[in-house]
């Protein structure tokens, strides 16, 4: 018989039958921090950037506060240096087959396996989050998304044919977030065929740590580039001339902040804000299991952006009982013990917390600071009114006449008077607003067959009206030809799209989850329009068209120049569509422009035209965070099938929300 | 309790994430060390050691019944400071046929362990309702003090809720002052919310415990099966105030298993349902298995066959 080596505790437990702490060791953790000699910099063109003089922060354990390594602050020409890496490495990830880099990125995958103990250790040592939350979701997730990505880029020539990758893609991190929300948006960005530069907050190695494995990987060491450094240099990477697209995750008035500074700019921007959770408890429901993912969702660590719960008052009191009951039995403690339901969660998730407490107080906001930028403009009051203009607005499915009761002359391309049409202004867009938002909850409930239908018989319509629209076309300076050609591709288009949205119906995916996930195309709801000058016809038509086939509601501004052929459009529209689905408003292009892009109660917004009228509404957008697609002034070929009637007018015209439907036994 | 003034407790209910919350419960409580040895050792005293093999003889049930009594090494449960707790297991579990015996190994051991006996047909439960009851008197007459009866599956799958009911009257009136433990054979059920209803049933026809499997189905106890279960027991518990007892059987074989059992209960009803009088494991090799953990924890060595003694 061998020695004895158990403790005295036994008998205690015996009667107590508590649980004891399952510690994991951190020390693979502490070996790869010692490689870096306790000092993180920054990882670029896959080599570690550490330059001299920079402040530094230190990185803590958040139980112990103990010191774990200090990581260098970021200044300016750090970034610079990282995207000018990030620019040149896409010169050769982009023009790659995607096979070559679909293989890159299950390599990076392979890679992640390989190290993932010392990644769920690392990330779990610093953030404080429970480890089986980090070892088997984010890491787990992590590689699938890699190969699903992967698969994605191994068939994009055909999937994206016409696509092209935007370039550096400049990545903002919010003070907390896991590795897996990092994941969700480098993977599908380095697919494509983009490269990025993270700026992550300070005192985050797991992310540094990620950069290297990729870095290590060999051909393509500057595709991921990792910045870590203070919200101050969120401004100076989004303003870097080689980015292409900013991906803004974070607080809503960063985020607002973010979108007036790069309003005109040419890169894009993209908004993760808030990122709330919406959980309903209905009395349908399985109660118990639902109090499970309610606890699951909002006290693991899986939700950043935090939970709201709205529970059916009937069962109220049931949910509560049982949601006390189960959070009684939560287990917290240190990130690294296997046992923990909930890890520490720092001092940053704390200030986070406080922010949106913060946040909710001061709802007030101020969106007139830049309002000089694009002023009133001068002109419009010259126009004196007028006896008998032959159009009014059409709003609300009538004629109506304008607010100010007066109207502006349309000239032919001879320079002669072709016809009068109303003034819009301030008055005439919020009540063509409000039109189109009573239409909204009907039209949006019809099925798209429905949808489909009306698109079509605005169509025969278009065709029976065929000759009066070529006349007014050819007095615009169009050839009778061309004319008679761009009435029938208008009807051409609103066939296709009313066909398109009755095919693109909504889709089931088979997903890792118990149940089946839908995923549903849902319209963006009132829908500003401003139309280009040119085509007055055609473009009015092909942006109309998918914006009524996914289910929005609009209210378009017509050609400037020549508004007389929408107006012509809209005779058989009052006949035929439902009042306030579609209002055409026309006037002066910028004054109208100026009322929708601040209206708050606009949903999106489409503008076609100049690049200092795209920057207003891009900087007005904040308001609301609508979303804008803006043309900055450049041309659009609207009779090219690509640029008239591309997929891409029907990913902007609806939303996808993806739905899962969880299934008993 | 009447069953028609109760019949929205059987109300309809659907069950979802439960498979998502059963693959978490062996990662996310587990325990190490001194705390597993306890939990091993608590683990014991939860066990029904349970021989039911046509080839029982009655030396076969003396040698169970001395290892019910004997469940770990003397010198292992020193060496834990253990051994003056009187550690046994909760029961023995026999055939019916071979309760005699039991009672009489027992009594020769000197010890009061009840001695548990199948009834009604076990395992199927495909006899004629006389026999069934006939079945139980005979236990109960040969000195059984916990009966467990096996339900009419066939009234669960048609819908007879009533008449499953009423059968389950009749067990518990011929069990007497037994104790009545009903097998719902989950595996056989066909759905989460059959479990669901029959566990509501049997507790509310009087059962003692709700024991998920007889052992002898394809599919025993698993962790879905006995979350419904669990749930069934405590809402019972808040809508009448009686704590009524949980046995999973079938199918648990390791030290590992039993632990993720005892952490399921203690999650679900707490701690006031991990005691013998509401809980039980029913295993035939399982206590093995503990003995040998107990062992390594003990000594640092695994233990050999022979090193302990068989059950």
């Amino acid at each position: 018989m061998a020695a004895t080596r158990a403790g005295p505790r036994a008998r205690e437990i015996f009667t107590s039958l508590e649980y004891g702490p399952v510690p994991e060791s951190h020390a693979c953790a502490l070996a790869w921090l010692d490689t870096q000699d306790r000092c993180l910099g920054h990882y670029v063109n896959g080599k570690w950037l550490k330059p001299e003089h920079r402040n530094s922060v230190p990185c803590q354990d958040p139980i112990t506060g103990e010191n774990l390594a200090s990581c260098l602050q970021a200044q300016a020409e750090d970034v610079a240096a990282a995207v000018e890496a990030a620019r040149m490495a896409f010169k050769s990830w982009s023009v790659h087959p995607g096979i070559v880099r679909a293989q890159h990125l299950t390599r990076l995958a392979k890679v992640i396996q390989k190290h993932q103990r010392l990644l769920w250790t690392l990330e779990s040592l610093v953030t404080g989050r429970a480890v089986r939350e980090v070892r088997d979701g984010d890491v787990q997730l992590a590689q699938q998304l890699l190969h699903y990505h992967a698969i994605q880029a191994s068939t994009q020539e055909e999937a994206l044919a016409g696509w092209e990758p935007m370039g550096v893609i400049g990545l903002i991190l919010p003070p907390t977030f896991s590795f897996l929300e990092m994941m969700w948006r480098i993977c599908p960005a380095l697919a494509v065929g983009c490269t990025v530069v993270a700026l992550v907050p300070p005192a985050s190695p797991t992310p540094l740590l990620l950069a290297q494995l990729s870095g290590e990987l060999g051909p393509f060491p500057g595709i991921l580039n990792v910045i870590s450094g203070p919200a101050s240099l969120v401004p100076v990477l989004a303003s870097q001339p080689g980015i292409q697209k900013v991906a803004f995750c974070g607080a809503l008035e960063e985020g607002r902040a973010l979108r007036r500074s790069l309003a005109g700019e040419c890169a894009e921007l993209g908004l993760a804000l808030g990122m709330e959770s919406l959980l309903l408890l209905t009395d349908t429901a399985d109660l118990d299991s639902a109090v499970e993912g309610v606890v699951d969702a909002a006290w693991s660590d899986r939700g950043p952006g935090g939970l709201r719960l709205l529970i059916q008052e009937s069962v109220w009191d049931e949910a509560m009982r049982r949601l006390q009951e189960r959070m009684g039995r939560l287990r917290s403690g240190r990130g690294l013990d296997g046992a923990v339901d909930m890890g520490a969660r720092g001092a940053a998730a704390c200030d986070l917390v406080q922010h949106f407490v913060r946040e909710a107080q001061s709802q007030e906001l101020n969106y007139d600071t830049l309002a000089s930028l694009f002023p009133q403009p001068a002109g419009w009051a010259e126009i004196g009114p007028s006896p008998a203009p032959p159009y009014g607005l059409f709003v609300g499915g009538r004629f109506q006449a304008p607010g100010a009761r007066s109207s502006r002359p349309i000239q032919d391309s001879s320079g002669n008077l072709h016809g009068y049409v109303a003034e819009g202004g301030a008055k005439d867009i919020r009540g063509a607003v409000e039109a189109a938002h009573q239409a909204f909850p009907g039209w949006a409930g019809q099925s798209p067959g429905a949808r489909a239908a009306l698109l079509w018989a605005l169509a025969a319509a278009l065709e029976r009206r065929k000759s009066t629209l070529a006349s007014r076309l050819e007095r615009q300076g169009v050839e009778l030809k061309a004319a008679e050609a761009e009435v029938e591709l208008s009807a051409r288009r609103l066939r296709a799209w009313g066909a398109r949205a009755q095919a693109q119906g909504h889709t089931l995916q088979v997903a890792g989850l118990r149940g089946p996930v839908l995923r549903l195309r849902e319209p963006l709801g009132v829908l500003a329009v401003v139309c280009p000058d040119g085509w007055p016809l055609l473009a009015f038509v092909s942006l109309l068209a998918p914006a009524l086939a996914y289910g929005n509601t609009v209210v378009v501004v017509p050609s400037t120049a020549c508004p007389l052929l929408a107006l012509e459009v809209c005779q058989d529209m009052a006949t035929l569509f439902p009042a306030g689905l579609a209002n055409v408003v026309t006037g002066d292009r910028d004054h109208l422009t100026r009322c929708l892009a601040l209206h708050q109660d606009v949903q999106a917004m489409w503008y076609f035209g100049s690049a200092q009228g795209s920057q207003f509404v891009e900087w007005a957008s904040a308001g609301n965070l609508k979303p804008v697609w803006v043309s900055r002034g450049c041309p659009r070929a609207w009779d090219q099938e690509a640029e008239g009637a591309g997929p891409e007018l029907g990913l902007r015209a609806a939303r996808t929300k993806a739905l899962w439907l969880p299934m008993g036994d | 309790p009447r069953l028609h003034n109760r019949r929205t407790w059987v109300s309809e209910c659907v069950f979802l994430s439960i498979l998502d919350l059963t693959e978490q419960i062996q990662a996310r409580r587990s325990v190490k060390k001194e705390w597993q040895a306890a939990w091993l050792l608590k683990a014991v005293t939860f066990i029904d050691l349970t021989t039911l093999s046509g080839d029982d003889t009655s030396s076969n049930i003396q040698r169970l019944c001395y290892k019910a009594k004997y469940p770990i090494r003397e010198d292992l449960l020193k060496a834990l400071n253990m051994h003056d707790k009187g550690i046994t297991t909760a029961a023995v579990c026999v055939y019916p046929a071979r309760v005699c015996d039991a009672v009489k190994a027992l009594k020769a051991a000197g010890c009061n362990i009840p001695v548990a006996s199948v009834a009604t047909g076990f395992p199927a439960g495909q006899t004629h309702l006389k026999t069934r009851l006939e079945e139980i008197r005979l236990a109960v007459e040969d000195g059984a003090t916990e009966i467990d009866v096996v339900i009419n599956r066939s009234l669960v799958l048609t819908g007879q809720w009533e008449a499953l009911y009423d059968e389950i009257r009749q067990f518990r009136k011929a069990c007497g002052e037994a104790h009545l433990k009903t097998i719902l054979a989950t595996g056989e059920l066909g759905s989460l919310t059959n479990v669901y209803k029959a566990s509501m049933i049997a507790m509310m026809a009087g059962s003692d415990f709700i024991k998920t499997s007889t052992g002898k189905e394809t599919v025993n106890a698993t962790f879905p099966v006995a979350i419904v279960m669990l749930r069934a027991i405590r809402d019972f518990f808040w809508k009448t105030g009686n704590k009524i007892g949980f046995k999973p059987a079938g199918g648990i074989r390791s030290a590992k298993d039993s632990l993720a059992w005892l952490s399921l209960v203690k999650e679900e009803l707490g701690d006031e349902w991990l005691k013998p009088e509401l809980f039980r494991i029913g295993a035939s090799t399982l206590l093995s298995d503990i003995e040998r953990q107990i062992y390594h924890h003990v000594t640092g060595r695994y233990a050999a066959y022979h090193d302990l003694p068989m059950s």
